[in-house]
């Protein structure tokens, strides 16, 4: 999949156009998420974090489960989502294998990130808010943007505006040295 | 089956977000900061080619479409607690799922984080439902029907306009001064 570049053909002068990696890439991203929604539906992830609360609490604390209206609105976990989640661990670690890349334990991205303790830190905060965040907003990058907006849905574009927005902002106020 | 296809497309989008590079924090933060387009570029070329895919295909085949509802408040507000989310922890719910598949650790904190994050959503959606998910609700709106406009017709304008953009636009700021 890396080497999607285009070979130029024999009889072509240098400056043949180099295809960029996102751009191909892009391609074929956007031919799966063609394909998802010709199969079975619009690609999705973030609404598998409450199904697996659900999931958890429905053996833990059942009474819980039954009587909180957002578990019993998310149902059961199995469903497709779920399963292009776990894919997705599988892709990963699959491109990641093949390609032989070795991802860094941790990516220091904030000045303030001192230490791999804050760093993880930060990792966590962000988790915290990006799901509380895509399940007040009923989807995240994939379920609002990617195959939000592929639909032409206003709340995809409503959603991507919002999401940009604060994180461009957030990222330049970060960067001034004080992280999170 | 379906479960089988969701499982397939999970595959193939992990392999690619892997090999963009969408599953590294560094990557997400130079997007944000304009420093570093690719990611950017990449939603927007993914974006463009699935909108006149599915559209196009709509004419000839069934299509499993499903328009999420438009609830202003509620969409805007967790748009933005989600971009400052994202630009502090360099993830997304999908990717982080994806850097641990590469062994990626502070995507296992990402994760734990989600999982705290939907639990507290979940203890509190009864006291936020009225305020922020009822009002303004359109239900499922789509910039075509808005416009009364051949959703292809809008497909094929807006992926022309995302590949302009990502095509003029430069991918790397270049200051290596």
């Amino acid at each position: 999949m890396a080497d999607l570049v285009a070979s130029p053909p024999l009889s072509v002068q240098r400056t043949a156009v180099r295809i960029p990696r996102w751009a191909s890439l892009g391609v074929l991203f956007g031919l799966v998420s063609t394909a998802a929604i010709a199969l079975y539906g619009p690609i999705g992830v973030s609404g598998t974090y409450p199904r697996f609360i659900g999931a958890v609490s429905r053996r833990v604390a059942p009474e819980f489960a039954a009587s909180n209206p957002y578990l019993v609105k998310m149902g059961s976990l199995i469903t497709q989502e779920t399963m292009l989640v776990v894919g997705l661990l599988i892709g990963g670690f699959a491109a990641a294998l093949i390609s032989g890349s070795r991802a860094p334990a941790a990516d220091i991205v904030h000045a303030g990130e001192t230490s791999v303790g804050k760093r993880y830190r930060d990792a966590f905060v962000g988790g915290v808010l990006i799901i509380f965040g895509a399940r007040l907003a009923g989807g995240c990058t994939s379920g609002h943007i990617i195959s939000g907006i592929t639909q032409l849905a206003l709340s995809g574009v409503l959603f991507g505006a919002a999401v940009f927005g604060a994180g461009m902002l957030t990222a330049r106020i970060i960067k001034g040295g004080h992280a999170s | 089956m379906t479960l089988v296809y969701a499982l397939i497309v999970g595959v193939a989008m992990g392999a690619l977000i892997q090999r963009v590079g969408a599953s590294s924090p560094r990557m997400i933060l130079a997007s944000l900061r304009l420093e570093n387009l690719s990611i950017i570029k990449f939603m927007a070329t993914t974006i463009a080619v699935g909108m006149v895919g599915v559209y196009a295909l709509s004419t000839v085949m069934p299509m499993h479409f499903d328009i999420k509802p438009t609830y202003v408040v509620g969409v805007l507000v967790g748009g933005l607690i989600f971009g400052v989310g994202f630009a502090i922890g360099g993830y997304c719910p999908g990717t982080c799922v994806v850097g641990i598949g590469e062994r990626r650790k502070d995507a296992l904190f990402a994760l734990l984080g989600g999982v705290v994050g939907a639990l507290l959503f979940t203890l509190v959606y009864t006291l936020i439902e009225t305020p922020l998910i009822k009002p303004l609700s359109y239900g499922k709106v789509t910039i075509p029907s808005l416009l009364h406009v051949s959703p292809v017709v809008v497909a094929v304008a807006v992926a022309a306009l995302f590949l302009t953009a990502v095509a003029l636009l430069p991918t790397e700021r270049s200051r290596r001064a």
